[in-house]
């Protein structure tokens, strides 16, 4: 028997363990182990080895599922009561920008005018109506972020105690 | 597909499906049985990936609260506990970026964990328990040998006994990242459990 013998009844033992191997693999390897007493106790590692790993008991701790249940239906209620406030939000985010597009040349032409009238600059104006456009979009950002630092917040338990 | 096979796999596939129905709708029954059903696997999971009890305890509860927050993410196509496996997979990778660590490794810090309880909750024979419990220590130090990344994928395989390519879905690589670091890991697992009976 060569090196390469050998070698290949080693992958095969992994291999049979990891993904399984064709019937012809399997002959040559149970006719190679029965010769080659290297190869087959090195398959009776690696089958000790995960029946050691499969049969490794890690007792849950006492209380833990009735105290995930509690969190769970606290936030299931938490989330319940913002539904319609946050469904409000979007649509009057929605309605504001429809608005807005909707009535945004007539708007310009106001800017305008009232820029003509009081002698201001053009850039300012034409920088207060790029704000008053774009108001409904930061809003939207400024209670998107309010809300992921409230998210972050409430994360922060994890982090205790590490 | 044989009769019983193709049985299992219907009844299967009905279950994911009342799951994902139940998530969309944020069931709290669904989700207080769910967490008993699970409670064993997941929390096992999280302690062979974090290598600590306490932390393994808050991304529990963790891992629960973003199942509810995501559950209408879960389509039912595939495993439920696949899904549960890379939400809390994704938790703990985003703590460990916020404290700034390069792998998972870096979760176990051996200096710093106590050694892990373990119990045999199926046989009460004091002696049966006391050796059940050292070769319990002992896979389990043999465990915190092995690079994370191999010892996530013994765990998924061979105690959770997922199919390669659903670990491939949990993980986020390649099959054949997924392959050879289940041979990788295997390899290590023997090696560390022949080490740790030699010591």
């Amino acid at each position: 028997m060569n090196e390469n013998t050998h070698q290949r009844a080693l992958q095969l033992i992994a291999q049979a363990r990891v993904e399984g191997m064709p019937e012809t693999d399997r002959t040559w390897l149970r006719a190679h182990l029965e010769d080659c007493d290297f190869c087959a106790e090195h398959a009776r590692q690696t089958d000790r080895a995960l029946r050691l790993l499969r049969t490794a008991a890690i007792p849950v701790p006492a209380g833990l599922a009735g105290r995930t249940q509690f969190r769970v239906r606290l936030r299931a209620q938490e989330l319940r009561e913002r539904e319609p406030k946050r469904r409000a939000l979007w649509l009057a985010c929605g309605m504001s920008w429809i608005f807005g597009v909707a009535s945004a040349p007539y708007v310009w032409s106001l800017f305008q005018w009232l820029g003509q009238r009081t002698g201001v600059p053009k850039l300012v104006w034409e920088v207060g109506f790029g704000l008053w456009w774009s108001i409904p979009a930061l809003f939207a950002v400024a209670v998107l972020l309010m809300e992921s630092s409230r998210k972050g917040e409430q994360a922060d338990w994890i982090n205790q105690g590490s | 597909m044989s009769g019983p096979t193709l049985f299992f796999s219907t009844l299967m596939a009905d279950e994911t499906k009342t799951i994902a129905r139940g998530l969309q709708r944020r069931d709290p029954d669904l989700l207080d049985r769910l967490i008993e059903q699970y409670q064993y696997r997941l929390f096992r999971y999280l302690v062979y990936i974090t290598g600590n009890k306490a932390r393994a305890e808050d991304f529990f509860q963790e891992t629960w609260i973003r199942v509810l927050e995501r559950g209408h993410q879960y389509n039912g196509k595939s495993k439920f506990e696949a899904w549960l496996f890379a939400i809390a997979r994704n938790l703990v990778i985003d703590w460990q970026r916020s404290k700034k660590a390069q792998s998972l490794d870096t979760l176990t810090d051996p200096e710093q964990e106590h050694p892990l309880q373990f119990a045999d909750e199926n046989d009460p024979s004091p002696l049966r328990q006391v050796l059940s419990q050292e070769t319990e220590e002992n896979v389990q130090a043999s465990l915190q040998k092995i690079p994370a990344i191999y010892r996530e994928v013994l765990v998924l395989r061979f105690q959770e006994e997922l199919q390669i390519d659903e670990m491939a879905g949990v993980l986020s690589i390649p099959l054949s990242t997924v392959k050879s670091r289940l041979y990788r890991g295997l390899e290590a697992l023997r090696g560390a459990l022949q080490g740790g009976a030699a010591s």
